[in-house]
């Protein structure tokens, strides 16, 4: 089965890189924002960008079967190096011949550095220049993750795009610890490419932090694209800090990241970071939200998140979304799914299907409007439908810098007032279609 | 109605001896315009049908049910799942259970009251009403209710309610407590097919529990309606031991009219699906491979005629360390999804790390074993070789065989391979699913 090929007629890249296992040709640039449809070679398959790809941490996606995963058209998954390295372990997955083998997945696949588990669920991370000092939840034993080790267990694991081991501080962190970090990842990075030993099946990909220091983000952005890498990722946000601070950062990143190589946003998943991060130029994008929301019984629509458990939707004989052509909303009404979410594994499938469905949608009609060129007008679309009049400032202020202003009416009229706040606004509750 | 049973071996009439049949629906003949070129679904007997949860078989949806192939066109459905007030709203069902749950049009629907896998319940019937234990509390069911239900889920086939005596002890059920659970069945028949108004197919509850003479009395009263279209056995709770339960079902067997086809609850453990098929029950149902999946193992027993092979488990435990670097399918030759895509380490595995996908794929394995047993049993029973391909089965897997033991017999039943309540206990949890644990037995020796 081939990915539904959006590009058409498209058949000579604009601008293209070729690394030993990654072709990247940008077929498409939008000519008011600096969005870009490309499509990326990846030893195991091509992947056409912008990308969502949906979160597998054990080797498996939530309950769902790597023959579904085909069919709902996903291209890249993601694995997590500090879990699979822990069970089952860098030992069995090499003899299982990778990951791909061992889960029968024939896609891409993606690993990150497992820096991030250190900090995120581990008490008493303590970061020193040789490494990540951590003690194991299961002995109480001080252990040791290092660049070499985490390339190691990476190459074992054998994704077509490994991520760097980078010092990870938390993205509200001020004063000298950030800038101490973005070099020691710098340094970090060096040596995981010295420790790399298969350069040409799989890719490594840097990280620019940095914090929320324009300087400093600069001077990261600087230096890894000294090291001509495949790809570069943008990291150390999606923390907590202000949105404002957020999409800056990213835009000040894709403006110093070569345009022939793919950028990948960490941890953006949201429908409406998607929108706006693609607008500021950048390719890829992870989060665990789809699927974990699933699981409790919401599911992603156009207009937000659709709470199945409400008594509102107890006798509804709608699907969750008419316009969508998943399994779930082809088979089952709300009330069904209101019955059985939260309570089956089954329901908890259902939902899981319709809301990967949604992403590899909103992806594929992004790159759609990018290849067309109608990318301002998608934008404008999709704020009215999720927000209606009042969208967050930080969304009016992101698209401004790319030239979509949206406080301007547009043809059909609308126009959206800018509201002050910081936090993610919560999108308009699901009404009824008329 | 439209639904018929044929037996392949009618001069059998009453005894108690397995019988080959077909289950036919023929829905052209109710039906208007639209259904008049809908082929009847044939099932050919012994079989089972599928067991679900909300509608749908554990663990599998749709898309994933699909790469089963050739399991039985038929399904139960449990009215319990669907009840979320004593009141509920009928609208939400729009064009019928098939629809609702998305099950194939051709299937043949059976609905029911409760779960059998449930083995046990705190609230207790009364004269008016079966109690339900519902995560809101507890639900009443009148038959009134039921018919309800059944009218706007239009299933093929339903089971009305019965007072169904939780008691695994005989000594503790004589007298009343069974005569008033025989009376209030009969009564809620009565009302339940009153209030009917879509034509569905009606296998009545036979009851009588330990009491041989009340359960002589309540086949009696269902062998004399020709407005009844099957029976079905689910007052012998789980946790009485097989050879009593089949000597009752048995004493009630010889009692009914031996043209309709018979349903056993309880009894979908293998080795009692054998037992029960030699007595002459000709539908089953899969609540066994869901509770083998429930436990993380994965079915391997086979019924064959000679037992010169290697004698291997009937299953194997995939939490073991043992699976941990095992590339291998589940079973060598096996085909079904599971075991064409994945090895056994990929699913010890996920069962270590509690990914839900472990339970898919051994569903989706042990259903197929399921459905392929069921294909042994009827191709055993063409060759007349039935009897002694069972008793080689229950040598194989050691299983205690004494249909006509003593009575001194049964507790030694605790240790059965098979049991279905052992692999229904909450003694292990489930790998991936949230089971409510309090609603499930421990597996008990029953000492009479």
């Amino acid at each position: 089965m081939t990915a539904t090929d959006e590009f058409g007629h498209l058949d000579t890249p604009l601008e293209a890189s070729n690394s030993p296992a990654l072709k990247f040709e940008v077929f498409a640039k939008c000519s008011t924002t600096k969005a870009r449809a490309s499509k990326m070679h990846l030893p195991h398959y091509t992947a056409h960008t912008p990308i969502f790809m949906p979160v597998g941490t054990m080797g498996s996606i939530k309950g769902i079967t790597t023959k579904q995963l085909e069919a709902l058209d996903c291209h890249v998954i993601l694995g997590n190096t500090y879990h699979l390295g822990s069970r089952p372990g860098p030992e069995l997955l090499e003899k299982a011949g990778g990951l791909h083998k061992f889960m029968a997945w024939n896609r891409g696949l993606l690993t990150d550095s497992g820096g991030f588990q250190m900090v995120s669920l581990l008490k008493l991370a303590n970061i020193t220049e040789e490494g990540v000092e951590f003690e194991n939840p299961h002995d109480g034993q001080k252990m040791m993750l290092t660049p070499e080790m985490s390339i190691g267990l990476q190459n074992a694991i054998g994704a077509d795009i490994m991520m760097q081991l980078d010092d990870v501080v938390s993205s509200l962190t001020t004063g000298p610890r950030v800038e101490e970090a973005m070099w020691r990842s710098v340094r970090w990075l060096d040596r995981s490419i010295k420790a790399h030993k298969r350069p040409t099946e799989q890719n490594l990909f840097p990280i620019v932090q940095g914090g929320l220091d324009i300087e400093l983000r600069t001077k990261s952005a600087q230096e890894l694209v000294k090291r001509d890498s495949p790809g570069y990722a943008i990291g150390g946000l999606s923390g907590g800090e202000a949105k404002g601070s957020f999409w800056r950062m990213v835009s000040l990143s894709t403006d110093i990241l070569p345009t022939n190589k793919p950028r990948y946003c960490m941890g953006v998943g949201y429908a409406e970071d998607l929108v706006v991060c693609s607008a500021l130029g950048v390719d890829m994008y992870d989060c665990v939200f789809p699927t974990r929301t699933a699981r409790f019984g919401n599911a992603l629509v156009r207009t937000g998140s659709m709470s199945l458990k409400q008594g509102r939707y107890s006798a509804d004989l709608e699907p969750i979304d008419r316009d969508c052509d998943c399994s779930t909303c082809a088979n089952y009404t709300r009330a069904y799914l209101h019955t059985t979410a939260t309570k089956e594994t089954t329901g908890c499938h259902l939902i899981t299907i319709h809301n990967i469905a949604f992403q590899m949608r909103l992806m594929l009609d992004i790159r759609k409007a990018i290849v067309e060129d109608r990318y301002p007008a998608f934008i404008r679309e999709f704020m009215r439908i999720r927000f209606g009049k009042t969208v967050p400032m930080w969304i009016v202020d992101a698209l401004k810098s790319v030239n979509v202003d949206l406080t301007v009416p547009d043809s059909s009229g609308y126009l959206a007032e800018p509201v002050a706040d910081d936090f993610q606004k919560v999108p308009n509750a699901w009404t009824e279609p008329n | 109605m439209a639904l018929r049973f044929e037996l392949a071996n009618i001069a059998t009439s009453s005894t108690v001896v397995p019988r080959r049949g077909k289950l036919v629906l023929d829905r052209s003949a109710t039906g208007g315009d639209s259904s008049a070129e809908r082929p009847a679904t044939v099932l050919e007997t012994p079989t089972f049908f599928k067991y679900t949860r909300h509608g749908l078989q554990p663990h599998l949806v749709p898309e994933v049910a699909a790469e089963l192939d050739a399991l039985p066109m038929a399904t139960r459905v449990q009215a319990e799942d669907f009840l979320e007030s004593d009141t509920p709203d009928c609208v939400k069902f729009g064009d019928g259970l098939h629809k609702f749950i998305a099950l194939d049009p051709a299937d043949i629907l059976l609905l029911d009251t409760l779960d059998p896998t449930i083995t046990v319940r705190v609230a207790k019937s009364t004269n008016t009403y079966m109690s339900i234990d519902s995560e809101g509390g507890t639900r009443r069911l009148t038959p009134g209710l039921f018919a309800q239900l059944t009218n706007s889920l239009r299933p093929d086939i339903i089971i009305p309610p019965a007072d169904i005596v939780e008691e695994p002890l005989p000594s503790l059920t004589q007298g009343k407590r069974i005569s008033k659970s025989v009376a209030r069945s009969a009564k809620w028949l009565e009302e339940c097919m009153a209030a009917l108004t879509h034509p569905a197919a009606v296998f009545a509850p036979v009851v009588g529990s330990h009491s041989l003479e009340l359960r002589t009395m309540s086949a009696k009263a269902l062998a004399a309606r020709h407005d009844i279209a099957g029976y079905v056995f689910n007052d012998v709770c789980l946790t009485v031991p097989l050879e009593h339960k089949l000597r009752l079902v048995n004493h009630s067997l010889r009692i009914l009219d031996a043209s309709k086809p018979r349903y056993m609850l309880g009894a979908s453990a293998p080795d009692a699906v054998l037992l029960a098929v030699l007595s002459g029950i000709d539908l089953f149902d899969s609540s066994y491979p869901y509770a083998v999946t429930e436990q993380g193992l994965a079915s391997t027993y086979v019924l064959d005629q000679d037992n010169s092979a290697n004698v291997l488990p009937h299953c194997l435990d995939m939490w073991q360390e043992t699976m941990f670097a095992d590339f291998g399918p589940l079973v060598d030759g096996c085909t079904c999804f599971t075991c064409r895509s994945h090895h056994r380490s990929y699913i010890h595995h996920l069962l270590k790390t509690k990914e839900m996908l472990a339970t898919v794929l051994l569903q989706i394995h042990n259903t197929h074993w399921y459905q392929r047993f069921f294909a042994d049993i009827r191709r055993s029973m063409e060759r007349g070789s039935l009897a002694a391909d069972a008793a080689l089965f229950m040598q194989k897997y050691d299983c205690e065989t004494q249909l006509s033991g003593g009575i001194g017999e049964l507790n030694r039943l605790a240790n059965r391979p098979f049991s279905e309540l052992s692999t229904l206990s909450a003694q292990t949890c489930s790998p991936t699913t949230k089971i409510q644990r309090k609603r499930h037995a421990e597996p008990q020796v029953v000492t009479l």
